[in-house]
């Protein structure tokens, strides 16, 4: 998806190399124009950026590829389905679930993440070391290719979902994995997911424990996959182990058990979120993992109301997206419903998505009580206001 | 007798009359760390057991401006607990509470004084750990891990102390509360403070809490032993094992002169004639881990390992590992003091780190023997040397510059799990440009715009400028000279 939902753009300039990143952002400062990337996919997170405002986009492929020492540095703007490409050629893959239309830098500056956090983390544990503008223009380099690393602080993490409001990321170097030499796939129904809450953490100290593991609910009914990486006699005694858990719970059944390729198994996950990409509304939840079943539940009494209506969930890391790609999408019972978790279960909001005519409300809930130092860094890193201003952090001048 | 600093009153007032030292004689044990070389004599040590008392005593300090020094248990390899100039160390070590296990969540949230190994301690029968594991979690403290965001053996699965922490909570240097993400859910809204404060070496503030990941206890396990006739061997065995898609929870490797010093020590049976040997561990599927053993001696004998073992016999394991884990303490037969540096390099580049390490303590004309963890390319190369005899002194302190300098040159890092403290500051330079330095002293005076935690350690400062006294041996690991 474009970012045509951003207007009043003064100039659209596409970088691809780290001077060029340099000069435009001096030249910003000197015009006093915001610079603004929101990315392929999240241009609708956060308030929208300010009038007029320049906008940005990166291209760019991979740098260097240490095979053996499975790390790679890559520009930001390199595409996730060009990077995936590249590694996958030499037998390695960059575990992140991400569409291949993203680039790495979306990837960082929204932590984007799925299903295979399980096995592999997610972006702030892969990342070794990135290079990024600041807010007066230089070129900051920070990590570095080693695995292990403590000299200097962290900014390497600190950029991971920041929103591009810290400064503009323009190389990342990050851990590559071995491509699994096949996927144990497994499917069960459930009538209630809060059935798995107190679950989750039994299964993953015994064989069933999953590389990955999602739940959806779509047309009244709720469903569980999970994936197991590894070979195929491993694969084999992990399913299995799976299938005896899936036994001892109520309302509960094994619909599919079987072995499938990496390339299938890829394709499953980028299908079962494909929905995201084309929905009007959509609202993305943490929750503390133990209560995912039971916000699931809870929202099912909006899913099961109507057809385009859907919802996925990582249960082992208390993610939830809900939304539908209704025209007409019903908000109000759906931030009824958000909003009750919110208060009811600690959980946070993010709305991803919501129609034009929407009543307006915070983007991101409830205010985090480590926003006031979020601000001072920003203000710091980002002196003259440009990266995205307002996006997250405007915020705080409603709870202020 | 010593006149008393009038702050030493008001501090006695904020947390109780023994929970401040400040006789000179009782000082004396935390005038430094791990690192002793870098000493300094704090004017007073204070024992808060409350983040609302931690509060109290850096606004006290902050009213005498006194620098703020905090401590976990002193166990740091890089000096960053010594208290420079009129420090007041202020010591988390009483903070030694587990306040909440949330088994379900996966998460514990614990006072910064608990000791690492005390947490999974805790967590016995539970078949969850904390997996953070340093060479020194029987001491060091939580909070100091996360403040120098501590690694360990198992971190080449497993991750190092971020990797493993949910949120925290810090008393900053205005004494002002500060909570990051605080509770059992997996990530925040917006950038990944607790990221960036996770080995800010008590630069920005004083850890209060720390709410921790847990993860599954590993298993089944299966531990490799090969004998290598040379370094790179084994360093090869490393690479091909974990682009073959394995991933051990750990990989150890102790060269030749280590392999004397061990087998004459305790006589664990290496054979002295060995140029390396390598320990690897892995856990899992007790089905599979015969399968992948099996892959990974092939691995070793096809890298030339002249011999190979592999075992499940948890007897055979702790002996293996003891061998490991007593290699520090086999050193004080053989050498008077001795030097461990700590540097990160790319696994692929060991064999010729580990040559160019000992050319250049051949050229400096001393001894060095090395024992590192070889799957994170995290090399400890440890100098040894007469603490009596100047010329030693000096020369080692040159061995050690030049071996990290040509760490970072070949694209590695200057400490990969110790720290910056005062020992490397000189080296960051080297390491980081300008720029890049002056971003790091921006993000330190947000947090700190006075200077007054922890000035002139991990990052250098422009105001205070850190000698350390030449050396004074004493035999431990981490820098001792």
């Amino acid at each position: 998806m474009s970012s045509t939902s951003h207007p009043n753009v003064v100039g659209a300039t596409c970088i691809d190399n780290p001077e060029m990143l340099s000069q435009l952002v001096r030249r910003c400062i000197q015009q006093d124009t915001p610079l603004v990337d929101y990315g392929r996919d999240h241009d609708q997170l956060g308030h929208p950026p300010p009038i007029p405002h320049a906008r940005l986009t990166q291209t760019g492929d991979i740098l260097e590829h240490h095979e053996r020492d499975m790390t790679v540095r890559a520009a930001a703007g390199i595409t996730i389905g060009r990077l995936q490409a590249v590694l996958g050629a030499r037998n390695q893959f960059f575990p992140i679930d991400a569409d291949d239309d993203l680039t790495l830098g979306e990837v960082i500056n929204h932590n984007v993440y799925g299903p295979l956090r399980v096995g592999y983390g997610a972006a702030r544990d892969l990342i070794l070391g990135l290079r990024y503008v600041d807010g007066e223009g230089h070129q900051i380099h920070v990590g570095g290719r080693t695995v292990k690393n403590v000299a200097g602080y962290d900014l390497s993490r600190f950029m991971v979902g920041s929103f591009g409001e810290m400064g503009i990321v323009y190389e990342a170097t990050i851990r590559t994995y071995a491509i699994p030499q096949i996927v144990g796939a497994t499917c069960f129904t459930i009538d209630d997911l809060s059935a798995l809450d107190g679950q989750m953490t039994t299964w993953l100290k015994t064989d069933a424990a999953p590389t990955w593991l999602a739940a959806s609910v779509q047309h009244g009914k709720a469903r569980v996959n999970t994936g197991y990486f590894g070979r195929a006699k491993a694969c084999g005694v992990q399913r299995a182990a799976l299938h005896a858990l899936v036994d001892g719970l109520d309302a509960a059944s094994m619909d599919m058990s079987c072995d499938q390729d990496f390339a299938a198994d890829i394709g499953w996950r980028h299908t079962w979120r494909q929905w995201r990409r084309s929905a009007t509304l959509l609202c993305k939840l943490i929750v503390p993992p133990a209560s995912t079943g039971t916000a699931c539940q809870r929202l099912r009494a909006w899913t099961d109301d109507g057809n385009g209506r859907r919802l996925d969930a990582m249960p082992i890391h208390g993610c939830i997206f809900v939304g539908t790609d209704e025209a007409d999408a019903d908000v109000d019972s759906l931030d009824a419903c958000v909003n009750d978790l919110v208060e009811s279960l600690d959980a946070l909001r993010q709305w991803h998505r919501r129609p034009p005519n929407a009543p307006t409300v915070p983007p991101f809930a409830p205010p985090q009580p480590d926003w006031p130092m979020l601000q001072r860094l920003k203000t710091a890193m980002d002196p003259h206001g440009l990266f995205n201003p307002g996006r997250m952090l405007e915020t705080l001048r409603e709870t202020s | 007798m010593p006149t008393l600093h009038p702050v030493v009153d008001e501090l006695c007032a904020a947390v109780g009359n023994d929970a401040v030292i400040s006789d000179p004689d009782q000082l004396l044990v935390y005038e430094c760390d791990g690192f002793p070389i870098a000493r300094g004599m704090p004017v007073a040590v204070v024992f808060p057991t409350s983040t609302e008392q931690v509060s109290a005593c850096v606004k006290t300090l902050n009213r005498h401006k006194l620098q703020i020094v905090p401590r976990g248990s002193g166990t740091g390899l890089a000096g960053g607990a010594v208290a420079y100039e009129t420090g007041v160390i202020i010591a988390t070590s009483r903070m030694n509470q587990i306040e909440a296990i949330d088994l379900e969540n996966r998460c514990a949230v614990v006072q910064p004084g608990v000791r690492n190994l005390a947490l999974t301690d805790a967590l016995a029968g539970t078949g969850l750990h904390y997996s953070p594991d340093p060479s020194s979690q029987r001491a060091s403290s939580i909070g100091g891990n996360a403040s120098t965001n501590a690694g360990g053996i198992n971190t080449l699965k497993y991750g190092v102390t971020t990797n493993h922490l949910l949120g925290l909570e810090m008393v900053l240097p205005d004494g002002e509360i500060l909570r990051t993400r605080a509770g059992a859910r997996c990530e925040g809204l917006g950038a990944d403070l607790p990221g960036l404060i996770c080995g800010h070496e008590g630069t920005f503030g004083i850890i209060t809490k720390i709410w921790c990941r847990l993860v599954p206890r590993p298993g089944h396990l299966r531990t490799v032993y090969a004998i290598f006739e040379n370094n790179y061997g084994a360093c090869k065995t490393v690479s091909d094992v974990i682009a073959g898609g394995i991933v051990p929870t750990s990989m150890e490797m102790m060269d030749a002169a280590m392999i004397k010093i061990i087998e004459g020590a305790f006589h664990v049976g290496f054979p002295e004639d060995a140029g390396a040997v390598l320990l690897i561990e892995i856990d899992g599927i007790d089905q599979i881990l015969d399968e992948q053993l099996e892959q990974i001696l092939a691995l070793a004998r096809a890298n030339g390992a002249r011999d190979v073992e592999g075992c499940s016999d948890p007897a055979r394991r702790d002996q293996l590992w003891s061998a490991r884990k007593k290699a520090f303490g086999a050193i004080g037969r053989v050498s008077h003091s001795y030097c461990t540096q700590d540097a990160c390099v790319p696994r692929s580049m060991l064999p010729e780190v580990m040559e160019e390490v000992g050319r250049i303590a051949d050229r400096h004309g001393i001894a060095v023997t090395n024992v590192f963890h070889a799957g994170d390319g995290n090399i400890h190369p440890i100098l040894l040397f007469d603490e009596d005899d100047p010329k030693q002194v000096q020369q080692t302190l040159a061995a050690s510059q030049e071996i990290l300098e040509h760490c970072i040159d070949i694209g590695g890092t200057l400490t990969g799990e110790h720290g910056v403290g005062v020992e490397k500051l000189h080296l960051m330079h080297r390491m980081f440009t300008q720029e890049t330095i002056h971003a790091f002293k921006t993000i330190k005076a947000t947090f700190d715009p006075d200077l007054c935690i922890n000035d002139a350690k991990k990052i250098p400062s422009d105001r205070t400028f850190v000698e350390l006294v030449r050396p004074v041996a004493a035999n431990v690991p981490g820098g001792a000279l």
